[in-house]
């Protein structure tokens, strides 16, 4: 399956809507037609969907999204009905089925705004197996813990740094090697901190918060 | 909607619920590691864990109170520190403020009634917390019994945890004491004599009687035992079959001996020698090769510590050596009986019974020297020993009274029974009981005294309740007859009870004096681990501890007229004629009940062998368990001092 997927993803480029199931046709015709959930509401009345993937190696243009895990925080808790698992690695699906599970994951993020951890690396992964499989180009509104944090918590920290220090500094480090999912909601409960701070800060909505992440990344970056 | 959507929709469908699956995991790996959910099921833990929310309150945030109406979640606090502060007028029931951390929950009685919290529950650091919705919270309840029952009786349940691991705990030191429990490698003969099956009947005897054994294996060259041969043997199979001292000792051995892995417990061996009627059992490797011998002598020798015995032995001790052993049985006992995962209560007062007996012997020799016929008079047991509350760290406290009905007589009788005294003093403490620092002797002419001197002493302290008079009276009101006339004891016990049944005064100077010292409850840490300045840490489980609970136990006794010494049974009679509901004070028994084993614990674990043990427990060596229930124990104490306070209207 690995090797049927990476033929489809890695190699071919756009796909065109005409090779699709029609099933997934029109459910992307769905999801295209839905409008996104305004941003100017409280984060409370926000549905953020926190999310990580895993990959065979660090280059969104070579390596393989091998996976991904997102729990959705519908009112600033992590719901655990609200969570959505993909693994791509495993071998029990046709063509059809991870065209299926992709536009899944669209539909189920139902075009929230999605929070991660290095949302550059994140994105390049995502854009590329939207595109390649779906022929969709995926771009959502991301908020980027990466940038945010040091923004946000700069008496912790003024630069960007390995999750794993953030986790330590907020002491919600676990032990051992995590999952991909064990490591979404180690990023939904910085985000969970970093909601309570940004409030405090008067940064009071999602368009404001995703503003904050663009600026951040902006400003750190080129400054 | 076309069967196409409904495709993509399974799938979405699928891999939700992987997603769901996974954040309940986990949920379900912090579960496991807290009490009481480490003891629910499988299915009580998914339910839990598939509806319950994670959230975050940053420090300062208030998380649910009065004002938040009914209360809508059960939260088990993930990370972080909570702080419950009760909202309103301060009753009786309830503490006025506590911390609550990682593991514990809260608001139980509010949730399962449906009704507003009463406290204030506020995050004092970065917290986060599990919520459980009502419903939910409900549901489980009802459908299992191991969260039910911890909501419930709360603090019961998590005593009866602690006693489990304390019985793990034990388990591996009792085995280190070999006791039935320990295994087979370590009990009997490590190196047993062996011969192969052709060795000559003679030469055989031969290396019997040069090793002084009773027994011998049969071994092959592999080492793999093939029969055994006992001295029993030698008369029904050598002697009268008539076996010339040439055969090989195949001939007479008895054949497929019974054998054991030495993983197996002695246990195991005493109930293969009970089933087969044998008398040895042979120990062998994980390959059956011989490595050892248990004999049924063998595994006499680790029962030799038993209840019956030890009484046996103490009324029928010739001199102060044997008691010396009898006392040091009597030690070893109560750890066995820790490690069995016995109650405090009871083992404090399985000690004092033995120690009593102890005790009555040593009297019982030193009066052979002594003679006090036609006299009425009594030993008597002060403080800890005359509540039956004896710990493994006791020194003496006693006292005695006679009845002389000519006072000129009295000074020359007391130097009598003072020079008795001194002798049983002094043996005591040759069996383990430590002379009494603050001189609390019978020895001590002070409180060797005649009825009447007693009853005078007891009306002055009541009349005059200055600090050395309460002082007193938390030692020497607790008293109990040890040997001698138990009339006299009682008559000072009415006088005592009258006495103060008509002075109120004196037991408010009583409450005021209970409650100088509270429980080590901090407002935002756990526990006060400063208060005694040169161990600083740490803190004293009997002065900040126990003895709360032992000092409102006597004003209330005082109080309602209960005759007993014992601080349980004085809280549980004082309490039926208090009318205080039974969960309630059966709460403050069992906080008592944990504090005195934390007590026995250390004690015993942490004493080095020979020297008195401290009542110094460092709270952060705690596991989190006993951390727990020893909070809720000292909370149960500040409400009982609570009660005190109301009752004698004590600021």
């Amino acid at each position: 399956m690995v090797f049927g997927l990476k033929d489809f993803l890695f190699k071919g480029g756009a796909r065109s809507p005409a090779n699709l199931p029609e099933d997934v046709r029109q459910a992307l015709a769905d999801w295209r037609a839905t409008k996104a959930p305004a941003l100017d509401g409280p984060h409370f009345h926000t549905r953020y969907v926190v999310i990580d993937i895993a990959t065979s190696g660090p280059r969104a243009a070579e390596d393989e999204l091998q996976g991904l895990a997102a729990v959705g925080l519908p009112n600033g808790a992590i719901q655990p009905a609200d969570a959505f698992a993909l693994d791509l690695s495993a071998e029990d699906a046709d063509d059809a089925a991870v065209d299926r599970r992709l536009t899944a994951f669209l539909t189920y993020a139902a075009k929230a705004p999605l929070v991660t951890y290095h949302g550059p690396f994140v994105a390049g992964f995502l854009q590329r197996a939207f595109k390649e499989r779906l022929g969709v180009d995926f771009q959502p509104q991301w908020v980027d813990l990466a940038w945010l944090l040091p923004s946000l918590f700069h008496e912790k920290s003024m630069v960007t740094l390995p999750l794993d220090d953030w986790l330590e500094m907020f002491g919600i480090a676990g032990s051992g090697r995590r999952d991909t999912m064990a490591n979404t909601l180690m990023l939904a409960r910085l985000f969970q901190m970093l909601l309570v701070r940004a409030t405090g800060k008067e940064i009071a909505t999602a368009g404001k918060l995703i503003e904050e992440s663009q600026a951040a990344t902006f400003l750190r970056r080129n400054h | 909607m076309s069967t196409e959507q409904q495709a993509i929709g399974q799938a979405e469908m699928e891999l939700r619920q992987q997603g769901s699956r996974r954040v309940a995991g986990s949920t379900q790996n912090f579960l496991k590691l807290h009490a009481p959910f480490d003891k629910m099921t499988v299915e009580a833990l998914q339910l839990f864990a598939d509806k319950a929310q994670l959230t975050f309150y940053a420090a300062g945030s208030e998380i649910v109170g009065p004002d938040s109406g009914n209360v809508r979640f059960f939260y088990l606090i993930e990370s972080g520190k909570v702080q419950a502060r009760q909202a309103g007028e301060v009753t009786v029931t309830e503490y006025s403020i506590l911390s609550l951390s990682a593991g514990e929950s809260f608001p139980i009685g509010a949730v399962t009634a449906g009704r507003p919290s009463t406290n204030t529950y506020t995050a004092v650091e970065d917290t986060f917390c599990y919520q459980l919705p009502a419903e939910d919270f409900l549901t489980l309840m009802a459908t299992s019994r191991e969260f039910n029952l911890f909501c419930t009786q709360y603090i019961a349940s998590l005593l009866n945890q602690s006693r489990q691991q304390l019985q793990l705990q034990f388990a591996q030191r009792a085995s280190e004491q070999q006791t039935l429990n320990s295994p087979l490698a370590g009990i009997g003969s490590r190196s047993p004599v062996s011969v192969a099956p052709e060795t000559p009947l003679r030469a055989a005897l031969e290396s019997m009687s040069k090793a002084g054994v009773g027994s011998l294996v049969i071994a092959g060259n592999d080492r793999k035992p093939v029969g055994v041969f006992t001295r029993s043997d030698l008369l029904d199979r050598v002697v009268l079959a008539d076996l010339p001292q040439t055969a090989p000792i195949s001939q007479a051995m008895s054949p497929a001996p019974f054998m054991l892995e030495e993983h197996a417990t002695a246990y195991d061996a005493m109930l293969a020698m009970a089933t087969n009627g044998i008398r040895h059992v042979l120990v062998t490797d994980a390959e059956g090769k011989l490595t050892g011998v248990v004999s049924e002598r063998d595994l006499f020798a680790l029962q030799r510590v038993g209840l019956r015995q030890i009484r046996q032995t103490i009324e029928s001790a010739a001199n102060v050596e044997a008691l010396q052993q009898s006392a040091a049985d009597v030690r070893q006992l109560s750890f066995n009986m820790l490690a069995q995962g016995v109650g405090a209560e009871q083992l404090t007062q399985f000690i004092s019974v033995l120690n009593d007996a102890l005790t009555r012997r040593v009297i019982q020799l030193n009066l052979e020297n002594h003679n006090f016929d036609g006299i009425e008079w009594a030993w008597l047991a002060f403080g800890s020993e005359g509540r039956d509350e004896q710990t493994f760290s006791t020194d003496q406290d006693n006292g005695i009274v006679f009845a002389c009905a000519d006072e000129a007589a009295v000074d020359g009788l007391r130097q009598r029974f003072l020079a008795f005294a001194l002798g049983v003093n002094k043996d005591l403490d040759r069996c383990g009981f430590p002379l009494c620092k603050g001189n609390i002797m019978a020895s001590n002419p002070q409180w060797c005294l005649s009825l009447d001197e007693w009853k005078e002493q007891f009306s002055q302290w009541i009349r005059v309740p200055q600090p050395e008079a309460l002082l007193n009276a938390t030692i020497f009101f607790d008293f109990r007859t040890l040997f001698g006339k138990a009339e006299l004891a009682e008559a000072m016990r009415r006088h005592l009870l009258m006495q103060t049944s008509s002075n109120p005064m004196f037991l408010r100077c009583m409450a005021q004096n209970a409650l100088d010292v509270e429980p080590p409850l901090g407002k935002i840490r756990d526990f006060l681990t400063d208060l005694e300045p040169d161990q600083p840490g740490k803190i004293d489980l009997k002065k900040y501890g126990s003895r709360i609970f032992v000092d409102v136990a006597r004003i209330y006794a005082l109080a309602t007229g209960v005759h007993n010494t014992n601080s349980v049974q004085r809280l549980r009679l004082a309490s039926k004629r208090l009318s205080i509901r039974d969960e309630e004070i059966n709460a403050v028994l069992e906080g008592l009940d944990f504090i005195q084993l934390l007590r026995l614990r250390h004690q015993y674990l942490e004493g080095e062998p020979g020297r008195q043990g401290d009542n110094l427990i460092n709270p952060d060596n705690l596991n989190e368990l006993d951390r727990r229930i020893l909070k809720e124990s000292f909370r149960q104490a500040r409400k009982i001092q609570t009660r005190l306070k109301l009752d004698y209207q004590v600021h």
